[in-house]
């Protein structure tokens, strides 16, 4: 009978890597795209300005200044003031708080229950997976906004609905591009190992998939923050949103819509801050992509 | 005989992040006419590359550093892209070991065979479509006439390999590079697969180079082998040599090691270790540190080729006495 | 004394084939009415060509894939009545261990991880783990710096031991081999090959083998089961069906070996045609259009698996 023991253990030809530093690696890629770190740095500029808005505000935003209404840019006002008096520099730095903060929230709400969905769906199947898809097909018919417009329209137009209605109309999306990505998990050889093994669901779906998904969410995650900033604005804009005098960038554009000829600066300035802001966020899931991405990446 | 194919010390280096790697290394060997040679090793010998620079079939990491292939006395590494479409199906043609990936779904089989034709011969309309026919036919495929007009998914693995041989043959090759045919088929498919290409190369006085992992379908197929360990050539001999006296310990390790060469014995003998990969490749001899026979000298200096009664020859220190062949 | 361990009695199962609306539903019969028997410490390997259901046989035994129908007894229980939970302890005692070691294990996941996975599952307590992690990992012949690895830094050999290792942490009593080294180089599948054997002598081990390998089961198995078409068509101890093959499909199979023996004298059955389609498979016995002893009986009546010479068989003419 052969012994084990006779057994020389082959010994790993090369020290093994730490494998905290192969967990960063992500992150160090991420710090090789130059795109990508500039957007990174844009929006944590723009997150602290959010975060420090009473220090760097010049004025309060609700503070009226009787005595220059519809004024220009100048050296008091850097970027004028609107109809009735208030600062629109205070008011675009105020404005941070409010969307990035709606925007975050509505994201949170996609996030958690489009990854629910995606993932129930996925990992149970059949029937359930048929009801839900279906659903989803029927709510995905209708833009995005039309399905936030309905929303609010139901529960009144407020910030917090907006909020609501914005997070809400982004699931069916999301919990699609969940779903396709958790079902090639699903169909993986060591999801069978892990059943083959004896594990439990939820032992299955936090190691095995999680971890798998997780590249996928965080670059969704990420392109959906740009849709919810912007569906926010639009709902703002038409008046279902943030309610005046919130210093929202939306309600800021609508208001400035109607001094278009005469007050340019009221609804340019809001309107460039909505596009930067998408667009770096926008670039920064691009670049993300590209790393999750096996076939881009060499 | 005549020789067919002569490579004169191939290299073939391949660009990484860490510079280039070596992947074939001074590989020589010599197809003679109506031969079937056989080129063996485990994968990442280098085998399948050896077979792409033949073709100049190298994708735009890999580069020919070195050495010569000679076709019928020309050489094929000067030759431009444009020379080489000429030879490629008309004197040299392929087949690969996984047919699904060869051929274009969206065609159907009459199509794609037509193609192939049309490129070297001008032929056209239905006396084309009997040409393809008779080349079903040829490749053993049932109901030709049927399996003209059906797109490659409908057909089974061994059917599409059948397929990929009658489309290698359309334009009478004087020589068939075969990267493991038969590796992705069922063995009674094998079976069927390797008889046919025995009956095609008579029929149509064809040389092949076979390249494969089994010893088995060396020991049906081959008249001569040349074995390949880690992009160098080990041991060239004639298959009955090979089999029954092997030179080389790799050779040696790798016969013993097939499970069914030992009946009756419990344990299978197995090589230690793995094949390394072209960073890892020691100054010395590259099988050393596998090798049960291994001296001092194997560590550090690369052994030649040397060549044992005439008709093998062996990259082994062990046979240091015999004559030196380069 | 051989104790029979796990039995199969006439195990099926039918894959619902992807059919339109309102069309009647059509089947593949992907195993159809397999039995067998597996000893203790012994090696049973089920071979055949692809398509011809040894896979989904072994999943059934674990209920990876639910048989339509059949028994599968495992100490004394039969498998295919427990519910969720009690498949989960029998799961305990039938590993299995899968073709593709790469895909069989998730890459974002450390050795140390997917080895823990099967402790954790079945609440082995924490303290024993480090212990059995180590143990482990020498038993199948790699040091324990490997467990800070990934599988993407291994050769496909030793992510087949840690394949193997993930499959007897616990220490089964069975377990099942799908393909295990067919993904493998000739050298490096002899290393396993003799893992494998070493194993089972040392933890008492059956094997449930399957392959398509012919030289590999001859090596390794101790009985033979040969599946065509989703059906046993013969049985026997190893020596007994290389040397004198009784079904003629077994005869065939073996006789397309190539031999790497140049001096054997070969007698070649090649087989007319190609594997007929599952989904439309020809009547009487499923052979029959591609046996050379084919008669009229075979077309139209079935044969059923039968002793012969202490050996089973489905053949009419044997």
């Amino acid at each position: 009978m052969a012994k084990l023991e006779t057994y020389k253990p082959i010994q790993a030809r090369v020290a093994p890597k730490d494998p905290i530093k192969i967990k960063s690696d992500t992150l160090r890629k991420l710090l090789k795209d130059k795109r990508a770190v500039v957007c990174i740095l844009f929006l944590v500029i723009v997150a602290l300005i959010g975060i420090l808005a009473p220090l760097l505000a010049p004025f309060d935003p609700e503070e009226q200044f009787y005595e220059s209404i519809l004024q220009g840019p100048s050296k008091e006002h850097l970027l004028g003031t609107d109809a009735i008096g208030r600062d629109v520099l205070s008011r675009l730095v105020y404005g941070v708080r409010v969307t990035l903060t709606v925007s975050m929230l509505a994201v949170a709400i996609t996030f958690f229950l489009g990854t629910f969905i995606g993932l129930l769906s996925a990992y149970v199947g059949g029937w359930l997976d048929n009801v839900l898809m279906r659903i989803m097909d029927i709510l995905l018919a209708l833009p995005s906004i039309i399905l936030a417009l309905a929303i609010v329209a139901i529960l009144g137009p407020s910030l917090t609905n907006a909020m609501i209605a914005v997070g809400v109309a982004s699931i069916p999306g999301f919990a699609r591009l969940i779903r396709g990505a958790a079902l090639s998990i699903k169909s993986s050889g060591f999801v069978e190992a892990s059943r083959s093994i004896g594990s439990s669901h939820s032992w299955i779906l936090r190691r095995q998939f999680l971890p798998n998904v997780a590249g996928v969410l965080l670059v969704y995650t990420t392109l959906f923050i740009g849709v919810a900033i912007l569906d926010t604005a639009a709902l703002s804009f038409i008046g279902l949103g943030a309610q005046p005098p919130t210093p929202e960038w939306g309600t800021m554009l609508s208001e400035g819509k109607n001094y278009m000829y005469d007050a340019w600066w009221l609804a340019t300035f809001p309107g460039i801050a909505i596009t930067i802001v998408v667009f770096s966020v926008n670039f920064l899931g691009d670049a993300l992509r590209d790393i999750f991405d096996p076939k881009s990446t060499r | 005989m005549s020789n067919l194919l002569v490579v004169n010390g191939l290299t073939t280096q391949f660009e990484s992040k860490n510079g280039p790697l070596t992947v074939v290394d001074g590989v020589d060997f010599t197809l003679k006419k109506g031969e079937v040679l056989g080129l063996v090793g485990e994968s990442g010998c280098g085998k399948s590359v050896t077979s792409l620079s033949i073709l100049q079939l190298l994708d735009k990491y890999g580069k020919i550093s070195s050495g010569e292939v000679l076709y019928e006395n020309t050489n094929l590494v000067n030759k431009t892209e444009k020379e080489m479409k000429k030879i490629r199906g008309k004197e040299i043609s392929m087949i690969f070991q996984d047919p699904m990936n060869s051929l274009n779904p969206v065609l159907t089989i009459g199509k794609q065979i037509g193609e192939v034709i049309e490129k070297h011969e001008k032929v056209k309309g239905a006396k084309l479509k009997q040409k393809v026919v008779d080349l079903l036919n040829l490749g053993g495929i049932p109901r030709a006439d049927e399996i003209f007009h059906e797109y490659p998914h409908r057909l089974s693995g061994g059917m599409k390999q059948r397929v990929m041989i009658a489309m290698a043959i359309a334009c009478n090759p004087t020589m068939l590079i075969a990267d493991e045919p038969t590796t992705a088929l069922d063995v009674t498919i094998q079976a069927q697969i390797l008889d046919l290409l025995r009956s095609l190369k008579d029929e149509l006085d064809m040389s092949i180079l076979l390249i494969t992992h089994d010893l088995g379908v060396v020991a049906e197929m081959c008249d001569r082998v040349v074995v390949m360990y880690a992009g160098q050539v080990v041991e060239t001999t004639d298959t009955r040599t090979l089999l029954r006296n092997p030179r080389h310990p790799y050779t040696e390790g790798l016969i013993q090691a097939t499970p069914h060469q030992s009946k009756g014995k419990s344990r299978l003998k197995s090589i230690v270790g793995q094949v390394p990969t072209p960073d890892q490749y020691s100054p010395g001899c590259r099988f050393a540190d596998r090798c049960p026979k291994a001296m001092d000298i194997c560590q550090s200096n690369v052994p030649p080729l040397f060549e044992i009664d005439g008709q093998t020859s062996c990259r082994c220190w062990l046979y240091e006495m015999k004559e030196e062949v380069i | 004394m051989t104790t029979t361990l796990l039995e199969l009695k006439s195990v099926e199962k039918k894959f619902a084939a992807k059919s339109a609306w309102f069309q009647s539903k059509q089947f593949v019969h992907a195993v159809n009415g397999v039995s067998f028997e597996l000893n203790e410490r012994e090696t049973i390997g089920i071979v055949g060509e692809s398509g011809c259901g040894k896979s989904t046989t072994g999943r059934c035994v674990l209920r990876l894939i639910e048989p339509t129908s059949g028994e599968v007894i495992f100490q004394g229980k039969d498998i295919t009545k427990l519910n969720k939970n009690e498949i989960n302890q029998i799961r305990k005692n039938i590993q299995m261990v899968f073709q593709d070691p790469m895909a069989s294990m998730n890459p974002k996941l450390t050795i140390r991880e997917i080895l823990s996975e099967p402790l954790i599952a079945h609440k082995i307590p924490r303290s024993e783990h480090e212990k059995l992690l180590s143990e482990t990992v020498k038993l199948v012949g790699l040091s324990e710096n490997y467990l800070a690895r990934f599988p993407h830094e291994m050769s496909g050999g030793q992510r087949q031991r840690i394949g193997i290792a993930r499959a007897i942490i616990l220490k089964p009593k069975i377990v099942i081999l799908d393909e295990p080294v067919s993904a493998l180089d000739v050298s490096v599948q002899s290393q396993i090959l003799n893992l494998l054997q070493d194993l089972q002598e040392e933890l008492g081990l059956s094997y449930l083998f399957i392959s398509h390998d012919l030289g590999v089961v001859e090596h390794v198995a101790h009985r033979v089961g040969v599946m065509y078409l989703g059906e046993m068509v013969e049985i026997a101890n190893k020596e007994e069906l290389f040397e004198n093959p009784l079904h003629p499909y077994t005869k065939a199979l073996i006789s397309a070996i190539p031999k790497t023996d140049p001096d054997e004298v070969k007698e070649r059955i090649t087989l007319k045609g190609e594997l007929p389609s599952p989904s439309n498979p020809p009547t009487g016995c499923k052979f029959h259009p591609r046996c050379i002893f084919a008669q009229d009986i075979c077309k139209t009546s079935k044969p059923e698996i039968r002793e012969v010479e202490g050996r089973k068989v489905a053949c009419h003419l044997v």
